[in-house]
């Protein structure tokens, strides 16, 4: 049976382990001058951070960082490729009037196709990710970004998730509409609607996000690579300003509100936002940040794929539930 | 005598439609069975439950002594080829037989390929390429190799030329003669005379109903055709089933199933020949067909 599986997608199988290594080399060769040039940057500035930002950027231009779009297609493309076909074509094609006339029962047939496809899926996914994952560590140093969505979603083992379960909504939609083409376009829709549900409406929430007050004259900046949600200041009442203080003059007791201009007209002849902090701490005013800390990245990547892979799992289920009901 | 298949009231309904109606045939071990009956009669529905692809809404079925299910020991004893020659078209015949050969217990390999050979069919050209002659001849060389007990063909020649046909049939009888009585086909077919030629059992549908089914020997002696006076038809019904009227200006023919002996001396009995009998039997379910659908409209 696994003879079968290989016969049929071997050549795939060679052309996706060809993209690879080429992908593996591209991403070597720039990642160890990333590297080189990150070590270079600490060296220079000794660690201090306000140094480091002011450095030329350390990735964007070149080729790998164009190339790190891979990671989010590759799902979509493994669900379209390997995944739609898989029963939906065989269907479509009859063959499985062919494969299901020999000494194989249906479950078993299904499982060792669906086993090994969702293997290679996840090992493909696995493979990218390492890469990137690897490229991407000085430059998740220096911009402290590792949440942000295009980098939260190609690192660490949240490509994996996705690959398996784009590969298993294809496979599910080809048992289902019985034909390819359809399936392809269940699986790439439905892939991107969900991925874009997840990762703006979801993920935030995995955790309560922590909020952290502080002096409104000082300053704070979650550590490592958190993911801030909001920052500003809050009255003893609760009223909430938002960092940019757009909307600060009206919230501000009227004692603090002097120390403004109102308008763009009238500017006090000393004007100084210390000031107005210290005028606002002692009217109860405290600043806030809410965000999820860095400490809580493996949570996060662990949670998500775990999402995708019990998806995916479900999506498997009901295909073998199909495929033991049907009458071929 | 062993049986390779005994059906009860086997019955099959899509949703509201019915495609089998308790259906209960036998056909003994080492019969090669004309599955017979128009399109749409059930005859694909009856062998996909046999071949343990569909399962039966109604009724039994034992096959081989067992009743037909997703299990590899029963599935490697029933060779099934269904009616579009499902291969992948992209694998060579060389390809197909090693597929084979993993997916099968008592795969015989060297017979695929000999009897290819002796075809002259490429084994390394890709399935697309191949004619429906040489395609059908691959699919039963397949279905051969599996060294299966019970074979069910479902309309393997609907689509062939004439000498791609006899080919096949004749790679078929073949096989047949080397199983020496251990092999049991069902092989339906709208091709009447290619069916008597390498049939001895006969089992019809219509309507997805049984109309007939037995050893065709059999089958031929219970039947006549009586040529007698118009007028008079009571005598014969009396007696014998009529299964289908020809009324001419004076004198009048019956397809008669005999029940006895035809006594009557102004009535002369002929045999019947397979053709016939198919047809007289295919052409009363139809006008039965018919009836009732004039009885329907009339209701309504």
């Amino acid at each position: 049976m696994t003879w079968l599986v290989w016969r049929q997608y071997r050549a795939q199988a060679a052309t996706v382990f060809a993209l690879l290594a080429v992908f593996a080399a591209v991403t070597l060769v720039g990642g160890f001058k990333v590297a080189s040039h990150w070590h270079s940057m600490l060296v220079a500035c000794s660690g201090h951070s306000a140094c480091l930002q002011q450095q030329p950027p350390l990735v964007s231009g070149t080729v790998v960082d164009a190339l790190l779009v891979l990671g989010l297609i590759v799902p979509a493309g493994l669900g379209t490729l390997w995944g739609a076909p898989l029963v939906g074509h065989e269907l479509e094609s009859r063959t499985t009037d062919f494969a299901w006339a020999q000494s194989v029962t249906r479950m078993r047939w299904l499982a060792v196709k669906v086993g090994w496809l969702l293997l290679a899926a996840a090992a493909c996914g696995g493979a990218i990710s390492a890469l990137v994952t690897w490229w991407s560590g000085p430059n998740n140093a220096l911009q402290a970004n590792a949440f942000l969505p295009g980098q939260f979603d190609i690192q660490g083992i949240v490509p994996v998730g996705y690959a398996v379960f784009a590969v298993a909504l294809g496979i599910a939609a080809g048992t289902v509409a019985r034909r390819t083409l359809p399936a392809i376009a269940v699986a790439l829709g439905g892939f991107v609607a969900l991925r874009l549900v997840i990762a703006d409406f979801l993920r935030p929430h995995y955790t309560a996000a922590v909020t952290t007050y502080y002096n409104v004259t000082g300053s704070f900046t979650p550590p490592g690579s958190a993911w801030l949600f909001s920052q500003g200041a809050v009255s003893r009442t609760g009223q909430v300003v938002l960092a940019g203080w757009g909307d600060l003059y009206p919230a501000l007791p009227a004692a603090c509100r002097t120390l403004l201009p109102a308008s763009a007209g009238q500017t006090p002849k000393s004007f100084s936002m210390n000031a107005v902090f210290s005028c606002m701490q002692s009217h109860g005013w405290r600043g806030f940040a809410t965000y999820q800390p860095a400490s809580r990245y493996w949570t996060f990547q662990g949670i998500e794929t775990g999402i995708y892979v019990l998806l995916a799992a479900a999506l498997i289920a009901a295909t073998f539930v199909i495929v033991r009901r049907r009458d071929a | 005598m062993r049986t390779a298949i005994r059906t009860y009231e086997l019955s099959k309904r899509y949703r509201r439609v019915s495609a089998l109606t308790e259906c209960t045939v036998t056909v003994p071990e080492g019969r090669v069975s004309a599955l017979i009956g128009p399109n749409g009669a059930g005859k694909t529905t009856l062998l996909r439950m046999l071949a343990g692809l569909a399962s039966p809404t109604g009724g039994t079925a034992s096959v081989l002594g067992g009743t037909p299910r997703q299990d590899p020991a029963f599935l490697a004893e029933i060779g099934f080829l269904a009616q579009e020659i499902p291969l992948y078209r992209r694998f060579t015949a060389e390809d197909h037989i090693r597929i084979g050969g993993h997916m099968n217990p008592r795969w015989d390999a060297s017979l695929a390929r000999t009897r290819l050979a002796e075809m002259r069919i490429p084994l390394e050209q890709r399935m697309g390429t191949l004619s429906g002659g040489q395609l059908a001849q691959v699919a039963l060389a397949l279905t051969l190799a599996k060294r299966p007990r019970l074979l069910l063909l479902d309309e393997p020649v609907a689509a062939l030329d004439p000498l791609a046909r006899r080919n096949f049939l004749v790679t078929l009888t073949s096989a047949v003669a080397d199983a020496g009585g251990d092999l049991t086909v069902v092989l339906s077919s709208h091709l009447v005379t290619d069916l008597e030629r390498v049939c001895d059992h006969l089992i019809l549908l219509a309507g997805s109903r049984v109309q007939l089914c037995g050893d065709i020997d059999t089958l031929l002696a219970e039947h006549k055709v009586l040529v007698g006076p118009r007028e008079d038809t009571a005598p014969i019904e009396r007696t014998h089933t009529v299964v289908q009227t020809v009324a001419a200006a004076r004198l009048s023919t019956w397809l008669v199933r005999l029940d006895g002996q035809v006594s009557d001396p102004a009535y002369q009995a002929e045999d019947v020949g397979f053709e016939e009998l198919v047809l007289a039997y295919l052409g009363a379910h139809e006008a039965s067909a018919g009836k009732d659908l004039t009885t329907i409209g009339e209701d309504s």
